[in-house]
């Protein structure tokens, strides 16, 4: 009798250690919540309001620089109402131009945005920013430059990356 | 073979004797064991933990990173917060800042974008939330039976930054609009909220009954706004643009209306100070065919719409065009008297001691004119068709509508003659933003079962969750309720420890209160209701914080005299108040003396320096070096995101051009004009150049008001 109750044990205790090692673990496919919560901002396509453009982080960031600084001469439609780009001597691309901007390197935006158009021999309508915005501020604006660009921008793979 | 001769033979077998009983005991011992190394060696955080590493090896630069890398849990703890946050145990990249924005980086080993917290010091859940102690993805990531607390979206992340930085934060624009949303629809009128900005309460309805009739209470009740859209579909409590009412919509039936629009109607509380026009100026003018239409000219001129938003209709589509800080007055002349009307134009403070509209010095005539333009054209003549006959009011009908404008909760933005505020009407919701599911009621709702979920449920339509709710009905747009989430989810209730109260950003108090002469004038044209001085009053019109650095006492005079548009772009211009010239000179001699930028002093650059020469060279800056004209307009042409310059040298100081030249944010944060490098005598050029630039102040201005409109109707679309 006791052998038998010791081997219910065994059988019993047996049974706890499987338990306790497959645990109590949720799926890890529980995470992947909805990717319209996943996005920190978005802004409709210039071209097409009916179409959202999910922005992270940092291309929000640039966003609300944008819609602050550069939305009154590169937007064909403002925040007070009509543009200024009409009142330009050369004409300022559209921040969603694909075409005019996905050609250009960040670094040429970064330079043109921080010393102004005339330091790029572009025009000097275009004035200097790099006393007012910092080089992260210049960084997201270019990076919600390419987030809405019109065809969209094609990022360059990584100089790292070796595949 | 039985199930016994089974057990007998397992006996037999494995536990005849001692020794072999001893030899099972021990291996189920080492098994039991070696339970908690196998698991520890499974576990997910290893294996993302070697991954990194074979990803590394894949990569040129992975050297340099995989010196970065220590093996092993990872902690990241801020005892000020009570946080222990170990996600950079699997997010082992998150703080490599030469892989921000590096394509080909798979997760969980992305970089964090460069944020306002450095992740290293900070970690990740005072902002993304989830369970920062677990080492498991989807105990950390989700909703777990022991800690309800699953990451916050990406969306509404911007709550976590309210639950420490309480003042104003420009980074978190969708954090800032809930917040504002909360004070301006009042919902601390029934919820207890943190560190919000006063309240703005809903008119004092004391004397009502002398202001609409029971038919409008009736309609307004029903619903509160009614606007056609672009269909021609009447939408009921229409949202569109900012400018809607403030009023929700009430669940209320047939006879509650009746008896609340009885109850209402019959609040005279205080005597109307009436006025009437002069029966000279009746006689003169009723006869005349184009009163309306002088009527609406004037009321142009006046600048109504530059607080009154009012519905205009073009190429078939209505919006609404003006500023938002006035009712709304496209169907006003259906809902009030017109004797009323006449009496508030005269005096509002006379009807409302409270109210925000200043009391402009307008003539019998104006009066006149205008009150007849806004109850003949201002109207809709289908407003109150559909309400029943209503009769005079019973005192049953009264009785009862007193007991449900309590019952209703209305006193909690309404004052009336007699009922005490209704404090603490509805929950609390100071810590609304940190509640466990499990302590939320979602009735039979289908919604999901989540914070965020309830949330917008809740705030859609409060009786599907609760069927007796009091909450009254918002009509919300997407990106406003979302907004508001975002502000509800900041409410994380007070700091948990004394480290944290140190860690939190108050907000900043802001105060003005001026004295004498000044105060009085101040007081009538109630200045702060659009202009903003040390940061109180309103963000309407500009900030007159350094008005007397920046502008010539004599300029101040003129403009509030005569004022005119100095932004082409803005569609709002300052309304003509008909000072005296005594007001003005008490409100130019205050403003010229008292509000200075520290350092700025108006005299001390003398404009006696500057030769035709010297303006000369800043002329050709202006021009050709840096072409300020892509911005500011000179003699009609150039930009209009900058003031217009033409008159530069009767408006502005010679000391604030040079100081602003220096550096416009040190002026002004956030001023669009970037601060450049321009040399010690650049700046002197230019200021010489400007301070040439000077037009005759225009007499009295019918004609310069009339071409403000076409503007303001253009830039409104």
């Amino acid at each position: 009798m006791k052998s038998k109750l010791f081997l219910i044990a065994m059988l019993l205790s047996s049974v706890l250690c499987v338990l306790a090692l497959s645990g109590c673990r949720k799926s890890v496919a529980a995470v992947n919540a909805d990717p319209s919560l996943r996005a920190y901002d978005t802004e409709p396509d210039w071209n097409d309001a009916t179409k959202l453009i999910p922005l992270g982080y940092q291309e929000a960031q640039g966003k609300r620089i944008f819609y602050q600084y550069c939305v009154w001469c590169h937007a064909d439609a403002t925040p007070a109402g009509p543009s200024n780009r009409s009142n330009l001597t050369s004409a300022s691309p559209l921040m969603n131009d694909g075409e005019k901007l996905n050609g250009e390197t960040d670094e040429f935006l970064q330079n043109i945005i921080t010393q102004g158009g005339s330091a790029q021999g572009r025009s000097p309508m275009m004035p200097p920013y790099g006393k007012t915005l910092s080089p992260g501020d210049i960084k997201a604006v270019i990076s919600f430059t390419r987030a809405i660009a019109q065809p969209a921008y094609k990022q360059s793979g990584s100089p790292h990356t070796t595949k | 073979m039985s199930k016994r001769g089974i057990i007998n033979w397992l006996h037999r077998t494995f536990f005849a004797s001692p020794a072999h009983r001893f030899a099972w005991a021990s291996v189920l011992l080492l098994i039991t064991l070696a339970i908690a190394p196998t698991k520890d060696f499974f576990n997910e955080w290893r294996h993302y933990q070697r991954q990194y590493a074979s990803f590394l090896s894949s990569r040129q630069d992975g050297a340099a990173l995989k010196r970065n890398l220590n093996a092993g849990i990872q902690q990241i703890w801020l005892p000020d917060l009570s946080v222990v946050d170990r996600c950079t145990t699997c997010h082992l990249a998150v703080t490599e800042k030469t892989l921000q924005g590096a394509p080909g980086v798979p997760e969980p080993y992305k970089a964090h974008p460069p944020a306002g917290h450095d992740v290293k010091d900070w970690g990740c859940v005072i902002c993304h939330r989830g369970q920062g102690p677990a080492t498991e993805v989807a105990e950390a990531h989700t909703a777990t039976r022991a800690w309800e607390q699953p990451l916050l979206p990406v969306k509404y992340i911007q709550g976590s930054c309210g639950s420490c930085h309480h003042g104003e934060l420009p980074e978190a624009p969708q954090l800032a609009r809930g917040r504002e949303l909360l004070a301006r629809l009042n919902c601390q009128g029934c919820h207890k909220l943190n560190n919000l900005e006063p309240a703005s309460l809903g008119p004092d309805l004391s004397s009502v009954g002398y202001k609409v009739s029971r038919a409008w209470i009736y309609k307004w009740l029903k619903e509160p706004r009614t606007v056609l859209d672009k269909d021609g579909n009447t939408t009921v409590n229409g949202y569109e643009s900012g400018d809607e009412s403030r009023m929700p919509q009430y669940r209320l039936s047939e006879p509650e209306l009746l008896s609340l629009s009885a109850f209402l109607s019959v609040q005279k509380a205080r005597p109307l100070e009436s006025y009437k026009v002069n029966p000279g100026v009746v006689a003169a003018w009723s006869k005349k065919l184009d009163l309306i239409s002088q009527g609406e000219e004037r009321f142009r001129q006046l600048m109504c719409t530059t607080c009154h938003p009012v519905a205009v209709t073009r190429a078939g589509e209505t919006k609404l065009i003006g500023g938002n800080i006035a009712p709304e007055l496209t169907k006003v002349g259906s809902k009030v008297n017109g004797d009323w009307l006449v009496s508030w134009l005269h005096n509002p403070q006379g009807y409302l001691a409270h109210a925000e509209m200043p009391r402009y010095g307008w003539t019998d005539e104006e009066l006149y004119k205008v009150s007849q333009y806004v109850m003949n054209k201002l109207t809709d003549s289908d407003l109150l068709t559909a309400v029943p006959q209503l009769g005079v009011p019973t005192d049953e009908e009264v009785k009862r509508g007193k007991k449900i404008f309590l019952d209703k909760g209305c006193a909690t933005c309404h004052s009336l003659q007699g009922i005490l505020p209704q404090k603490d009407f509805g929950p609390d919701l100071t810590t609304m933003g940190a509640k466990n599911t499990s302590e939320l009621d979602f009735g039979k709702s289908p919604a999901p079962h989540n914070l965020i979920s309830y949330l917008q449920t809740k705030l859609k339509d409060p009786a599907s969750v609760n069927p007796t709710a009091r909450m009254p009905q918002y009509a919300w747009n997407q990106s406003d309720l979302d907004a508001v989430t975002t502000a509800l989810l900041s409410q994380t209730g007070k700091a948990a420890t004394s480290g944290l109260q140190q860690l939190v950003v108050a907000k900043k108090p802001a105060s003005f209160q001026p004295v004498g002469a000044f105060a009085a004038v101040y007081e009538r044209y109630k200045c702060y209701a659009c202009h903003r001085f040390n940061g109180y009053g309103g963000t309407l019109a500009p900030d007159l914080t350094y008005e007397g650095s920046l502008a010539q006492k004599k300029w101040i005079f003129d403009f509030l005299k005569n004022p005119q548009t100095v932004r082409p772009a803005l569609i709002l211009r300052m309304p003509q108040f008909n000072m005296t010239d005594k007001e003005a000179s008490i409100l130019a001699e205050y403003l010229a003396l008292a509000v200075q930028k520290p350092g700025v002093d108006p005299e001390s650059v003398d404009p006696r320096q500057f030769t035709p020469a010297i303006a000369a060279a800043g002329k050709a800056l202006y021009q050709a070096k840096y072409q300020c004209q892509s911005c500011h307009t000179i003699g009609g042409s150039g930009g209009y995101v900058g003031p217009n310059l033409n008159n530069a040298g009767n408006w502005l100081t010679p000391a604030w051009i040079e100081a602003w030249l220096r550096n416009p944010q040190a002026l002004q944060p956030g001023t669009i004009e970037p601060r450049r490098d321009f040399s010690e005598d650049e700046i002197r050029d230019l200021t010489a150049y400007l301070m040439t630039l000077r037009v005759g102040i225009s007499k009295s201005s019918p004609k310069s008001s009339a071409n403000a409109v076409p503007i303001a109707r253009e830039a409104g679309r």
